[in-house]
Order: structure tokens, then sequence, then C-alpha cells
């Protein structure tokens, strides 16, 4: 499903170029659950922002699905992404502005969906993530984990192929962090590719493979299944 | 997903109340202004537009050359109208004007009234649509008048006047043969009533010299004849009817009466076009300065909505998706707006109505008034919401959601190029303002000439002239008047002018044009004029004084005289006076313009005014109600009136007052508006800073270190505005005042104490928000991360 090789990332500010991916080369296959781990800095988010083609790099080749998509332009990123690709981040980033329902619901607006069929799959999403009743409340009156259940509900209403999530579990303790970790691995289980960026081995457990990182390139393969 | 956006719109737009509220308020007080002037500006151009057939309708002028240079005007002689419907085929109909007021009696009523003496083509020319009467034969008879809806009810109250009879001047009988509609408040044309012509020949008003231009004469012309065409035919016009050689005939348009009536050698330069842009650009700043609040609190916003954005485009957003999202809430901003203007419209129309002396009101029933406010409420939120919709849309989703996005700390910023374009805009009207009243001030401080204080004067109507010397005489006797006058115009007005006048050692190719004014004596006495040299007339005790003249310093002095007392000027072959006395060039037509030179004539002249010095030893009104006894005793018919002439010498700034006071008007609304939005941006500096502010104090800064530290970002760019204001608004004002030749000089300290008053302005806005960011507990907003 995705196949990147020699994928370059560069950062200049001022005088100083950081180098954040270095000739990063790997596979996923379609059903395939990864984590990708290594030390802060060491290029997973960078990494994970080019492979949802909200950036792009600086070098190399990204193939989604057999598609040389690194030199897309940002209209057809955007619309590669918003049909195939869900994320999930550390932060929620839920729009503080919108209710939980109307949360979800807005990548189903942006992929034009009609009405009625939005109200069914979004109750539908909610209802398996058990935040059907809190479907009215606005992201400030949810806790922490019901928050990322949100930010889930949302990654998953469109059926995407291939789910990102950015540490989606470093802003939550364990218990919540569990429950989403099993969410993702109910989803995984019916079909959803998924990257995870974690910090954490007791996360990583979940996936099938681990990819570990330093300095922009993949070190070391676990094969965990 | 309207739907989704329209939710978010309101959300914002109640979540953040203050927010909303400064902009809506800046928004459409903005609009509202934009508005009226708008309305004031429609009304202007759409003077004299609704006659149905303006493109063919012209008033008749003259040029000629004097003192070396052409000038124009719109007065011709009384037998044009008549040669130009019989000579030349492309009139199609032609009629003079002139204006008269008399009394006009109904029964025992009787009111002074003002009309207008005239052709029956009038009706023709012109669409002022009878109520009543047939407008092709209403004035065809001598005995016939046409009344205005307003003057039948204030002579017939309820009663229908058509076919009835009214007295003018208590004698003359006319038949109402014509009801009509009360006229438009976009006219230059302003009558009670018209009277046929004939009128003018049974009061002795008409004759037949071309050599005498003082009526107007409209024309209408065939279908298919030009401008250009008449002009060529009617050049001559004057010339192959007189002897006169050097006066050429020409036409001015309808549609440039009244924007285009200012004529420099012999070329249209304008006229009050001139005020119609300047307050046409005025309303484009005051509305773009609103936007310019909406635009820079929107992108200072940003930072908070910046996350927004960036969820929207991971989850497939494009650009010009959010751009429209951006647009359509600004549109819904503008339009709230707009309706909160409306009402702002409507509550200050009345007072505007008075500040302008106009008559608008809002075309509620116009379709095309809805739409271009409908087009008008969508370019506004469309300019206002134009570069936050591109600055927010544009945000890359990464940096945003990474939290490595920062608002630009740039030296210049599009920020702060808006807000130092409102204060220069400010400054501008500020500085303006207070030289428009300096000038004002200033000529009020002319010195007139004579003493304006308890001086009235009254129009010579009815049986005046013939009771005058017994009228004279008790007034005196009453103890109520200390002195009187008989003139030929009241003392605040010039009514003539002529270049008819020769003396020994004129330049027999010289024209010289001298202002006149008549006298029968006691002139001096009773307006508190100097005599410079000699005396004043004084017929009693020098019986040769009713061919005597009194001239001014300034006709002295083009007259060439070194002692001018005694010498002879003669007027035609009639007019022969001699010079009396010499009195001071005193104001009689402009406080902002040099005296022209004045032949004083004596009691062998016309009149129609007596002046009256009331006693000021007494209570003025004691003074004013004997002096009406006096009047109403001979002249019963007559209501008495009196007018005072220092009011009179008042209206001459009425003008510049109004111009004053609405400069003045602006500039409060800029700097409102102004204040309002750099109010907010204050807030939300304060909220960014938050951070950094708790910082410094931990480190130990004291809270005036901080307030100055926040404060001083704005004042730099309100320093900028003010160096950015001065010289345009100089360059104005010193433009504006060259159509002066009295003027004020543009001193200093005009620019000193509005850079005093901005400052002290914009301190006044800005701390309040600094000073509470400064005193706030640093451990409260260091915990907020
Ligand atoms: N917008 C940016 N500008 C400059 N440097 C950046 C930017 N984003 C990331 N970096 C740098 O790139 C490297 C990789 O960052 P990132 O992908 O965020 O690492 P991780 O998510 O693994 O902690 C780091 O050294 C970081 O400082
Ligand atoms: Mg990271």
């Amino acid at each position: 499903m995705i196949n990147i090789t020699n994928l370059q990332k560069f950062y200049r500010t001022e005088e100083v170029e950081t180098i954040a991916l270095n000739n990063l080369s790997f596979g996923i296959k379609e059903g395939e659950f990864v984590a990708i781990m290594g030390p802060s800095g060491c290029g997973k988010s960078t990494l994970l922002n080019i492979l949802g083609l909200l950036d792009d790099p600086d070098d190399g080749s990204y193939l989604f699905n057999g598609i040389e998509v690194a030199k897309f332009n940002e209209r057809k990123r955007s619309d590669l992404r918003k049909h195939n690709i869900g994320f999930v981040f550390q932060s929620f980033n839920l729009i503080d502005e919108l209710t939980v329902f109307e949360n979800v619901e807005l990548p189903l607006i942006y992929t034009k969906v009609g009405a009625a069929e939005r109200k069914r799959r979004v109750e539908e999403v909610l209802d398996k993530m058990q935040i059907m009743h809190r479907r009215n409340h606005f992201p400030q009156q949810l806790s922490g984990g019901q928050q990322q259940r949100v930010a889930v509900a949302r990654a998953v209403v469109n059926n995407p192929k291939l789910i990102l999530a950015d540490e989606p579990t470093g802003n939550l303790d364990s218990s919540n962090g569990n429950d989403v970790m099993q969410l993702l691995t109910d989803l995984n289980e019916q079909g959803t590719t998924i990257i995870m960026v974690t910090h954490s081995e007791h996360d990583a457990r979940y996936t099938h493979r681990i990819i570990r990182m330093l300095d922009g390139q993949a070190v070391t393969e676990n094969i965990l299944v | 997903m309207l739907k989704n956006y329209l939710k978010v719109a309101f959300r914002n737009l109640w979540k953040k109340k203050g927010f909303s509220f400064i902009n809506i308020t800046g928004l459409s007080i903005g609009m509202a202004s934009a508005v009226l002037i708008l309305l004031w500006i429609y009304s202007e151009i759409s003077f004299d537009q609704f006659h149905e057939k303006s493109e063919r309708i012209y008033q008749m002028y003259n040029r000629s050359v004097f003192d070396g240079k052409l000038w124009c005007w719109g007065t011709t002689p009384k037998p044009m109208g008549a040669a130009l419907r019989k000579d030349y085929p492309q009139v199609e109909n032609a009629a003079r004007v002139t204006q008269g007021t008399f009394l006009t009696s109904v029964g025992e009523k009787h009111l002074n009234s003002s009309g207008y003496l005239t052709d029956p083509d009038f009706l023709k020319i012109f669409s002022f649509p009878l109520l009543k009467g047939d407008a092709a034969r209403a004035l065809g008879k001598a005995g016939s008048i046409v009344i205005t809806e307003k003057l039948a009810q204030k002579l017939f109250g309820e009663a229908d006047a058509f076919g009835k009879v009214i007295r003018i001047d208590s004698i003359a009988q006319f038949t109402v043969t014509g009801i009509m509609k009360d006229l438009p408040a976009n006219t230059r044309f302003d009558f009670e009533f018209l009277l046929p012509w004939s009128y003018m020949k049974t009061i002795g008003w008409d004759d037949n010299y071309w050599g005498n231009n003082s009526v107007q004469t409209y024309v209408l012309l065939k279908p298919g004849v030009t401008e250009a065409m008449a002009n060529n035919r009617f050049r001559n016009i004057t010339k192959s009817h007189s002897d006169t050689k050097d006066i050429e005939v020409f036409v001015h348009p309808i549609t440039k009466w009244r924007l285009y009536s200012k004529f420099e050698n012999g070329q249209i330069v304008g006229g009050r076009i001139g005020v119609v842009r300047l307050f046409g650009i005025i309303a484009g700043f005051i509305l773009l300065i609103a936007c310019i609040n909406f635009m820079n609190l929107s992108t200072a916003r940003s930072e908070k909505r910046a996350k927004e954005v960036g969820i929207r485009k991971v989850v497939g957003a494009q650009k010009g998706l959010l751009v429209s999202q951006f647009l359509g809430e600004s549109i819904l901003i503008s339009l709230l707006a707009g309706m909160v203007a409306m009402i702002i419209v409507q509550l200050s129309l009345s007072g505007f109505n008075e500040l302008t002396d106009k008559h608008l009101s809002i075309p509620y029933g116009s379709v095309l008034f809805w739409l271009a406010s409908l087009v008008f409420v969508m370019l506004t939120g469309i300019i206002a919401g134009s570069y936050p919709a591109f600055y927010l849309s544009a945000y890359k989703p990464v940096s945003v959601l990474k939290g490595t996005f920062k608002a630009a700390h740039a030296l210049v910023t599009p920020r702060k190029i808006l807000v130092v374009m409102q204060f220069t805009f400010a400054i501008g009207l500020i500085i303006c303002t207070i030289i428009v009243n300096q000038q004002i001030r200033y000529a009020q401080a002319r010195e007139t000439g004579y003493k304006k204080d308890n001086l009235v004067y009254t129009f010579i109507q009815g049986d005046v002239e013939k009771h005058y010397t017994a009228i004279s005489n008790e007034l005196l006797n009453s103890g109520a008047v200390t002195s009187i006058t008989k003139t030929s115009a009241p003392i605040t007005q010039k009514w003539s002018d002529s270049w008819g006048y020769s003396w020994k050692g004129k330049d027999p190719n010289a024209k010289l044009d001298f202002c006149i004014y008549n006298v029968d004596g006691n002139f001096a006495k009773t307006t508190g004029l100097r005599i410079l040299r000699g005396r004043d007339i004084d017929v009693k005790t020098y019986p040769t004084d009713s061919n005597a003249m009194l001239l001014n310093e300034a006709a002295v002095k083009i007259m060439g005289f070194k002692d001018p007392i005694g010498q002879t000027v003669t007027n035609g072959d009639d007019g022969k006076w001699h010079v009396v006395g010499v009195i001071p060039d005193f104001i009689l037509s402009s406080p902002y313009e040099p005296v022209s030179p004045m032949i004083v004539q004596g009691p062998k002249a016309w009149f129609n005014v007596i002046h009256l010095r009331l006693n000021s030893a007494r209570a003025t009104s004691d003074n004013l109600a004997k002096t009406e006894a006096i009047f109403k005793k001979y002249n019963p018919d007559y209501p008495p009136a009196f007018k005072f002439v220092d009011d009179e010498y008042g209206h001459k700034f009425a003008e510049e007052k109004r111009i004053g006071t609405l400069s003045g008007l602006f500039a409060g609304l800029t700097i409102v508006i102004s204040c309002l939005g750099l109010f907010a941006l204050a807030t939300y500096m304060a909220e960014n800073r938050i951070k950094e502010i708790g910082v410094r104090k931990v480190l130990g800064a004291s809270v005036s270190s901080i307030t100055t530290l926040l404060s001083t970002d704005f004042l730099k760019l309100v320093c900028i505005s003010f160096v950015v204001a001065v010289p345009l608004a100089w360059w104005g004002m010193h433009t504006w005042l060259q159509s002066y030749t009295y003027r004020v000089p543009i001193s200093i300290w005009v620019f000193a104490v509005t850079g005093v008053i901005s400052v002290f302005i914009a301190v006044a806005t800005i701390s309040y928000q600094a000073i509470k960011a400064a005193i706030a507990n640093p451990v409260k907003s260091l915990r907020t991360e």
C-alpha cells in the first residue's frame, strides 16, 4: 500500500539546516498495523505528515497504492487525503466551536456526503466509540479519553484505508490509553491499515511490526507477528 | 456545508461577544456614515434631473471680457426670450423667469409670498405637474395665477382654491388657473406661485433693453439640436439685436446646472462637483477604515482560529472552500452591521438633514435602493473579509497543528500598515476641522466697517413709500428708533453692479465694474459707518444732495481721484452725480473677499429697503413692538417683518460652518471607529503575550515597565500616522484656503496640538488593556500553558 524510497526532508531555519528524514525507505502492506518509535526529534512526526500528505518530501519517492504522490500539488493531495486517510493526534485537535457530532461529521461534509447519510454514519461511529450520549457536547466539556475517542471517530467516519496516529495515547492515562489502543486494534482487525507513532513499548505491543528510527533513518525493524 | 459554516460563524460571533460587538459597531458606524453621505450625494446628482425633457433644457448664458478676464453669467436681457422663440427655429419653447415677493391676500388673510413672473412656456419646459388645471393654458391669460399646494393650503385652508381669486399687493386680482404639486427638494427652483409675464408691465418692471441683464432665460431645444449647434446659432443674438459688441451668448445644459456652474475664463472649471467628490472620498475612507478594523481584528484573532483551519484542512477542506467560508462569515457580519447601520441612519437622518440643510430620506419603496444596499453590504463584506480569508486559509496545517505556528512579528506587517492608514485619516481630519474653524473665526473677526448690533431692516412694501415721511417722524418721536435710512438693498447683500459710469480722467477703453448702493441720507449715522472725508448725504441741509454720491476707498483708488470731493461722475445721459464724501471699504457681500469699488448714490436713485437703528438704551423687544405698530398703522395690509443685520451677516458663514461641523463629525466618527479597533488589537496583544508578561514579571519587571512595553508598539504607529497625515492635511487645507482671499495662515501649533491630542487618545485607548495585562498575577498566566 505504501512504498517510500530514499525519502528526504530538510528544515532550514536561518543558518541551521536540520535533516529530519535521511534516505528513508520502507514499505507497508495493506492491513498492517505498524508502530514507529524513536527518540524525540528523530523525525517521526515529519514522516507521518508526509505519509499523510500534509507535507511534501524534498526528495525521494512515495508510492501510495502504486501512484507516485511525492510531487502532488496541494489540491491533489487534499483530494487523495480526504477519501483515504484519517488522522489521530496526541493533542486531539478537535474544533472547539463544534459539538462532538459536528466534529465527527466534518470529513463527511468535505467529501460531499448527503445529510441523512451523514447522520446515519456519524451516529453509527459514535455508537461504536461509546460516546453517543455526548453527541451534543463541546470538546471542552469532555475528558481527555473521551476527546480522543471523538478524534478516532472523526478519523474513521469516512472509512479510510489508512489511519495515521501520532502519539494517540500521549496525553492519556493508562486506562484511557488502553481503550484507545483497543479501538485501533479493532479497526485494524476490520481491515484498516494503521501507522502509529508512539513512545510506549506497551502500546507498541498491540502492533504487528515496529520501525525504530534514529536521526531520520530507520535503524531496526521488529516483526511481532 | 453552508449550514455548517453558518453554525460556526454564529457560534464564533456569540462566543467572542466583545470582538463581535466591536466589529459590528465599527462596521455599522462606518456603513451608516457612508450611507448618509451617499444619500446626500444622490440628492446632489439628481438635482433637476427629474424633468422629462431634461436632455433638451438649457439656460441662456452670457460671456464678456471685464478687466482683461472673460466672465460668464446666467442673467440675460428681457427681450431675449421672445427673440429666441420668434427667430430661432431650433427653439421649441423659451421662458423668462424673475423672482418677486408680493403680498398675497384672500379676504382678510394677508401673506408675503415669493414666486416667479414667467412666460407660459415655463410649464412646458419643466416637469412641474399640475394637480388641477391645464399646464398648456394655465399662464396664458393676463389675470391667471398658478399656485403650489402649500400656498393654496395657506391661503384657502381646506377649501378648493381652483378658480378662486387672489389679490396681489392688495390691488391686482388673479384667478387660480392651476394648482401645482409641491416642488421636490432637489430642484433649483423655489416658488410658491407663478404669475404671467404681463404683470411685469403692470408693475413697471419690464423693459425692452438689451443692455440690462436681469432675468433668467430657459430654452427647450427641438429634438436633434445639439449644444454645439445651439451655441453656434445663439452666439450673436445680443450683438445682432443691440449695439453691444462684446457680449456673446451660449447655453448651459440642465445636467450641469447644479454641479458644474463655476466658470473661469469662459470654461467650466467645476463647482459643487468638488464638494460631491470630496464627500464621496470621505465616505469611501470612513467605510474603508471600518473595514480595516474588521481585517485587523480578524487577522489578530487568526492565531486562535489557526487550529480550526488546520483541522479543516487535515480532514479535507481545500483552500478555496476555506476562503469562501471566511468570506461568508464576513458577509454575514457585514449584513448584521448593515441592519444596525440602517437603524442608525434612520435615527440620525433628521440631524444630518439639519446639518446639511437638506431633505434626505431613505427611499424604502425603491427597488433600486434595496438592490444597491445589497450590493453595498456584499461589497463591504468582501472588502473586509478578503484579506483575513486569504490570510487564514493560507496556513499550513502541519505547522499549525504541531504548534510551531507563530504569528509574524515583522517590522512591517499588513496589520500595522492598516492601523497607520486609519490614524492618518483620523489625524488628517482633526487638522482640517481645526483649520476650517480657525478660518471661520478669522473671517468673523474681520472688521465689517459698520455696527451690526441694534440695526434692523425691512422691505418697502405697500403704502410704506407713500407714508415714508410720517412713518419716519413717528418712529423717531417714539424713542424706539434713533436713526433711519432708505437704501437700495440690505446692507448685507450686493444687489446691483454696473460698468456704465464715467468721470474725468477715465480711460475710455477700460470697462470698470462698480458695486451700486443707494441711500437717501443719514447713512453713516444709521449704520455706524465712519465718514473718512467730506460728509454724509444730507438733502435737508444741502438741496443739491439729491444728486450727491459717496465713494468707498476702493472706488476712489480705482477712479484715480487725488481729491474726490466735488468730482462729477456720470451714468449714461441722465445720471449726473457729484461726490460729497468718502466712506471706508465696508463688507457688503463676502467677508472672505476684498471689498470691491462701490458707488453710493443719493436720494434721486431707487430704493427697496429701510434700515433702522434701534435705541440701544431700551429693550429690543419694546423697540420692535413700537416699530411694528407704527408700520402696521400706515401699512395695515402687510405683516411687518424686520430682519436683524447681525443675524443676516451671520448667514454668510453658514456654508463654512457646515463644512467645519461635518469635518468635525467625520473626524469624531473616524476616531471612534479607529479607537474601537485599537482597543481590540490591544486586547489581543495582551492575550497573546500573556506568557511573556508572566515570565518578565517573575524575573522582576515592574507594572509600569510592562505597560510601557505593551503601549510603545502602538504609539509608534500613531506617531508614524501623524508624520504621514501632517503634509497631506497641510496640502489639502492650503488648497482649500486658496479660494478665500482673506484666509488664516496655517500655524505650526495646529499640528502640535493635533499630535498631542492623537497620542493622548491612543494612550487612553491602549492603556486599559496594557495595565490590565501588566497587573495580572503571573502564576495564573504561566499555568495556562
Ligand atoms: N517546522 C520545522 N522547522 C524546523 N525544524 C523542524 C520543523 N519541524 C521539525 N523540525 C525538526 O526536524 C526534526 C524532526 O522533528 P519531528 O519530526 O517533529 O520529530 P519527532 O516527531 O520524532 O519528535 C527535529 O530536529 C525538529 O527540530
Ligand atoms: Mg513528534
